[in-house]
C-alpha cells in the first residue's frame, strides 16, 4: 500500500497530453475489450495498452508486471468456476475432489479463457489512466461533466485526505509491528482494531478544523479547479486512430456477435 | 469482495448500473439536503470517505493468509444512513479501482450495487431492528456489520452466477458454486470485521461520544447506559 497508482502518474511523461484523448482511449479500450466474442482482441488491446504504458510512461517493467499479476488472483478463483460449471462440449479433462467428479468441457474453458483475457485487457486500460493521469487533472474534467457539485467536492476533499490518513495509518502500524502487535491472531485483531479507531478518531477532528479553516476563508461550496489547455497532437492522433482501426478490425475479423 | 474489470460480460455490465444510478442519484439528493442543513458535514463526510479508503488498503489478519481487507461499509452505514453511504462507497469504489486496481470501471456499477447500496442497507436494517429490540450495542454493532458483509458477498455471487449460468442447472448451480468458493475467505473475514468493527466503537464512545450525538446516532442518555452497562 506503500506505492499508490497515482505517484508513478504524477511523474509519469504522458501527464502532459490531453486528458479527454486519454480517456477516449481508456473507454474506447474497455467497451471493445468487454465485448469481444473472442480473446484475440482483448490480448491485442493488452498489448497495446502495456506498451503505451511502458514506452510512452516510462513505467518500470517489473513493477507493471506485479501490477498485472496481482489481480489475477481474483479472476482465477472466479475462472475456476466457470472453467467446471458453464457450457458443453467435449471433456477436456476432469478432477475429483472430495468423492464429486469436475469434469470441464471446450466450452467451459473457452469461456475462462475469454473471461481472464478481457479481465487482463480491462486491466490495462485501467493501469494506462491510473499510471498516466493524476487524480488532479481528472477533476477538471469531471467538473465539466454535469456531475453534482457536492459530489465532485466530496471526492477532491476526500483525495487530499486519503494521503494524510495513509502516512498515519503506515506509522501507526509500524509503531505496533515494532512493539509485537501483530504476532498472533488475537492481537492482530486488537491491534488493528485500535490503529482503525484511532485513525477514525483523529481523522474527525481533522475534519472539524477543516471546516473552521475553510468557512474562515468563505467557502461556498465550491472550489475552483485550474484545467490547463492540452491540445491533440497530429501524432497522437494518427497513432489513436490507427489503434483504432486496427483494433476494430481485428473485432470483425474474429467473429463478433452483433457488435458493429 | 470486487469483481474484477472485464469479468462481467454482455448485458450484465450494463444491466448492473442501470440498477445502481438511480439509488446513487437518490444518495446525492439526500446529500445536498444534508449539506444544505449542515454546512460543516461535507469536510467530515470527505474525511469519513477517506477513513474508509484507507481502512480498505490495510490488511485485515485473515485464517486462509489470502488477500483480505475490511470493507467498512457497516461503520459507515450505521454512521451516516444507507443513502449517503452509497454515495461515499461510489467514490470509494473508484479510487480504489484506479489507485489499488481493486474492482474496475465496468464493474463499477455491479460493485457499487453489491458493496455500496445492498451492504450498507442490511447492515442499517439490523443496526436499527437490534436497537428496537434494546439488545446490547456492541452485539448489535457486530451482527450488523457482519451481515452486511455477507450480503455483500451472496449478492457478489448472484451477480457472477447470473452472466454464466451452468449448463447443468442454470443460474443457482453457478451460484452455488461461485458461494461455496468465495465462502472460504468471506465467511470468517465478515466475522473478523464485525468484531473490528464493534471494537471501533467501542474506543469511539469512550473517546469521543459527541461525534455520535452530533450525527443523530444514538442520544447522550443511551451513550450513558451503554458506558454504564460496560463498566
Amino acid at each position: 500500500m506503500n506505492n499508490l497508482l497515482d505517484d508513478y502518474a504524477l511523474a509519469s511523461p504522458l501527464r502532459h497530453h490531453s486528458n479527454w484523448l486519454k480517456l477516449a482511449i481508456v473507454a474506447f479500450g474497455l467497451l471493445v475489450g468487454v465485448s469481444s466474442p473472442s480473446p484475440a482482441t482483448p490480448l491485442f488491446i493488452t498489448l497495446s495498452m502495456g506498451f503505451a504504458t511502458l514506452f510512452f510512461g516510462k513505467i518500470p517493467l517489473k513493477f507493471y508486471l506485479k501490477l498485472v499479476l496481482l489481480p489475477l488472483g481474483f479472476a482465477a478463483t472466479g475462472s475456476v468456476v466457470i472453467l467446471f460449471f458453464f457450457g458443453t462440449g467435449g471433456e477436456v479433462f476432469s478432477l475429483e475432489i472430495f468423492g464429486y467428479r469436475l469434469v470441464a468441457n471446450t466450452g467451459g474453458v473457452e469461456m475462462a479463457l475469454l473471461v481472464i483475457s478481457r479481465t487482463v485487457s480491462g486491466m490495462s486500460c485501467v493501469f494506462f489512466l491510473a499510471l498516466s493521469t493524476p487524480m488532479i487533472e481528472l477533476f477538471a474534467v469531471v467538473k465539466r461533466s454535469g456531475i453534482p457539485d457536492s459530489v465532485v467536492e466530496l471526492s477532491m476533499l476526500m483525495y487530499r485526505y486519503i494521503f494524510l490518513f495513509l502516512d498515519v495509518a503506515i506509522s501507526i502500524k509500524d509503531a505496533q509491528t515494532i512493539r509485537l502487535g501483530y504476532t498472533n491472531f488475537r492481537r492482530s485483531v486488537y491491534s488493528i482494531a485500535m490503529l482503525a479507531s484511532t485513525l477514525f478518531i483523529r481523522s474527525w477532528e481533522q475534519g472539524e478544523k477543516l471546516y473552521i479553516a475553510m468557512d474562515s476563508r468563505c467557502y461556498d461550496g465550491k472550489l475552483t479547479v485550474f484545467e490547463a489547455k492540452r491540445p491533440i497532437r497530429a501524432p497522437e492522433a494518427v497513432l489513436t486512430t490507427v489503434y483504432a482501426i486496427l483494433t476494430i478490425a481485428l473485432l470483425h475479423f474474429t467473429g463478433n456477435a452483433g457488435f458493429i | 469482495m470486487h469483481v474484477m474489470e472485464g469479468c462481467l460480460p454482455g448485458p450484465w455490465w450494463q444491466i448492473w448500473f442501470a440498477i445502481s444510478i438511480p439509488v446513487i442519484a437518490y444518495g446525492i439528493y439526500k446529500l445536498n439536503k444534508l449539506v444544505d442543513e449542515r454546512r460543516d458535514i461535507l469536510p467530515l463526510l470527505a474525511v469519513a470517505g477517506a477513513f474508509i479508503f484507507v481502512l480498505s488498503a490495510l490488511k485485515l489478519p485473515s485464517v486462509t493468509g489470502s488477500c483480505s481487507h475490511p470493507t467498512g461499509t457497516g461503520l459507515a452505514a450505521i454512521l451516516f444512513g444507507p443513502a449517503v453511504t452509497a454515495v461515499l462507497g461510489t467514490i470509494v469504489l473508484l479510487y480504489q479501482a484506479l489507485f489499488l486496481a481493486h474492482g474496475g470501471l465496468t464493474t463499477l456499477g455491479a460493485n457499487a450495487f453489491s458493496m455500496g447500496i445492498v451492504g450498507p442497507v442490511v447492515a442499517y436494517v439490523i443496526y436499527k431492528a437490534g436497537m428496537k429490540m434494546n439488545l446490547n450495542f456492541y452485539v448489535v454493532v457486530f451482527l450488523a456489520a457482519t451481515f452486511g458483509d455477507w450480503a455483500t458477498y451472496v449478492v457478489t455471487s448472484i451477480e457472477l452466477a447470473l452472466a454464466f449460468p451452468s449448463a447443468v442447472g442454470g443460474s443457482l448451480t453457478s451460484f452455488k458454486a461461485f458461494a461455496t468458493i468465495f465462502a472460504v475467505t468471506q465467511v470468517p473475514l465478515a466475522i473478523i470485521e464485525g468484531a473490528v468493527t464493534a471494537l471501533i466503537f467501542k474506543y469511539i464512545i469512550q473517546v469521543k461520544e459527541d461525534v455520535l450525538v452530533g450525527l443523530n446516532v444514538m442520544t447522550a442518555d443511551t451513550i450513558r447506559k451503554i458506558r454504564g452497562s460496560a463498566a
